[in-house]
């Protein structure tokens, strides 16, 4: 075992940009899953589509569209080069690459902890007077929130997973876009076989956590 | 109140059409006849195709003028049959969740909540997890959060349903009591004739989707209709008395009803709330057309039949005798006695037949 610097940066780093990418997308996450499980709205099943679709895709795949839209020589690239913001190739391609990919799992788990609360509660909520958003935070939310953490740490643990959509927009850039994912698979390829064993179980250790807690997460929330 | 609407439903549209002023009103019908759906609507959590609803002359909902009040800006305290509480609050914020709310008419009666939880007995109750109360507690708990919010009406979805006889008997007096103490008007779903009875004082009949006739209760019953709907339910007259005297040693106890007449029923407690609610089957008492003498039955009432309804081989015969007697014979009973709607006859109740409610 070797913990040196390098792997203590590259975990922090990971961790960093992980988290910051679920807190990111809970939000956006939390609000589209209210919208799938309690209205009704056009093109709602293709939406649902497309957001499900980072999950069956190749994630290389993913990360080429990324590419596509966030380079230099998209519109969208060059609108966002313009005001001094760049994508590709730095730690923000990471970020983005991890939300997008983990977006799914979120919006799945809080989707159906929505959908398990009761309506007639939303709605004797809203017959004693209360507007939809106290209904929403008061009672929705309340009630679904172990479905909604259960979300966040699955999606948590699918960014640190990431892999072939970061190598695409972020490349593999030692000290800048380095997560232990791309580490590891740097460290087997140039023969740093202890390091790539070091960050494995880190990894391990960290997927059992958080797919440990999301479970009992889930499960306690059976039992309230 | 006025309801004109049209809700349309899976397998049929339910088309009701009706004006009425009563404290309480029983939507009254089988299974499956759309009284919840009726509910749901009126409170605003259900789309109406066409129609017009108002409380007090104030439009709730009315295709024509483009109105559609929002559920939370109806003014309606919907206490459904699950009682709906929100689990994962106390019965004290459960209770308080609609207190905040203002009412839209200008004459707000204040409630007391200390008032409320003493007349629904759940003052002990407060701070417990709703998921620690037993389905009596979780309906009362749920009606002291309707009638908290200030509702200009209380709609009350089958809140017996769910209970078994004995918690039926208990609860009913607090709805009693909910309606004479903080006069809200309600509307009362049920299935169940003697719930009707006992609260209501007006009832519109319904089934499938439609409203098949209206009217007071006591006279409704008398309906055909409503002898078809409920035949082979048991059938209670229920009456409000006073206590004159008791005599334990004797096991009884004297009472007057609201209107005079005076019953020997089995000994009341001192501890009983007043007044008391009583209520005796349809089929418990005995007709006779000369005064029996002889018999152990406490109640020989002089008086006379008023209507003589038959259905299938049973005839509902009305009999007054200062309150209005419900008493439910054989036909053959009928025409052995030779009873018609002029005859005078004698009631044979005996005091163990009159139950508290």
């Amino acid at each position: 075992m070797n913990f040196s610097f390098e792997t203590w940066h590259i975990t922090f780093f990971s961790l960093a940009v992980g988290l910051a990418s679920t807190l990111l997308i809970l939000p956006f996450g939390i609000a589209l899953a209210w919208l799938f499980a309690r209205r009704e709205w056009p093109l709602k099943s293709i939406v649902e589509t497309v957001v499900l679709l980072p999950l069956v895709m190749p994630p290389v795949s993913t990360g080429l569209i990324l590419l596509k839209i966030f380079g230099r020589r998209s519109p969208v690239g060059q609108w966002l080069y313009d005001r001094g913001v760049e994508i590709v190739f730095n730690w923000k391609g990471v970020l983005i690459a991890m939300a997008v990919m983990s977006f799914p799992l979120l919006v799945r788990s809080v989707r159906t902890s929505f959908a398990e609360v009761n309506p007639r509660l939303e709605q004797i909520a809203a017959t004693l007077g209360a507007s939809p958003l106290r209904v929403f935070f008061v009672i929705t939310m309340p009630l679904a929130y172990k479905g909604i953490v259960a979300g966040a740490l699955l999606a948590f643990s699918r960014a640190l997973g990431e892999f072939g959509a970061t190598i695409l927009l972020a490349g593999n850039i030692p000290g800048q876009t380095q997560t232990l994912s791309l580490a590891i698979y740097n460290y087997v390829q140039t023969g740093k076989d202890s390091d790539a064993y070091t960050l494995l179980g880190i990894t391990v250790a960290l997927a059992f956590l958080f797919v440990w807690s999301s479970e009992w997460m889930i499960r306690s929330g059976k039992n309230a | 109140m006025l309801l004109r609407c049209r809700v349309p439903l899976a397998s049929f549209e339910l088309n009701i059409d009706v004006s009425f002023e009563a404290r309480i009103t029983s939507i009254f019908g089988p299974s499956g006849s759309g009284k919840t759906t009726l509910l749901d609507a009126i409170a605003g959590l259900r789309p109406v195709t066409a129609g017009e609803i108002a409380i007090d002359g104030t439009l709730l909902f009315s295709t024509g003028k483009g109105i559609n009040l929002p559920a939370r800006q109806r003014g309606i305290g919907y206490v459904p049959q699950e009682a709906a509480l929100f689990p994962h609050l106390s019965v004290k914020q459960n209770i308080l969740f609609g207190a905040g709310r203002g009412r839209r008419t200008d004459t707000p009666p204040e409630i007391q909540l200390a008032h409320l939880l003493e007349v629904l007995e759940i003052g002990g109750l407060l701070d417990r997890p709703v998921t620690k109360l037993s389905g009596g507690e979780a309906q009362r708990v749920a009606l002291a959060r309707a009638v908290l919010s200030r509702p200009q009406l209380l709609l009350l979805d089958e809140p017996l349903a769910a209970l078994d006889i004995g918690l039926k008997e208990r609860i009913l007096p607090y709805l009693g009591r909910v309606r004479d103490e903080f006069k809200i008007p309600m509307i009362y779903v049920t299935h169940n004739l003697t719930e009707v009875l006992a609260l209501a004082d007006w009832v519109l009949m319904v089934q499938h989707g439609k409203l098949l006739a209206q009217g007071v209760p006591k006279e409704m019953l008398r309906s055909m209709t409503a002898l078809e709907e409920i035949s082979g339910d048991q059938i209670d007259n229920v009456f409000t008395a006073t206590p004159l005297d008791s005599d334990p040693a004797g096991g009884t106890s004297r009472v007057r009803t609201t209107r005079g007449t005076e019953l020997l029923i089995p000994c009341v407690s001192a501890a009983a709330k007043l007044p008391l609610q009583m209520r005796v089957g349809a089929d418990e008492i005995l007709l006779a057309t000369e005064e029996p003498q002889g018999i152990s039955a406490s109640n020989v009432l002089r008086g006379a039949v008023s209507s003589i309804d038959f259905i299938g081989g049973e005839a509902m015969v009305t009999v007054v005798s200062g309150e209005e007697f419900l008493v439910r014979v054989t036909s053959s009973a009928v025409a052995r006695l030779g009873l018609n709607a002029q005859s005078s006859v004698y009631l044979i109740i005996k005091a163990r037949s009159f139950r508290l409610v």
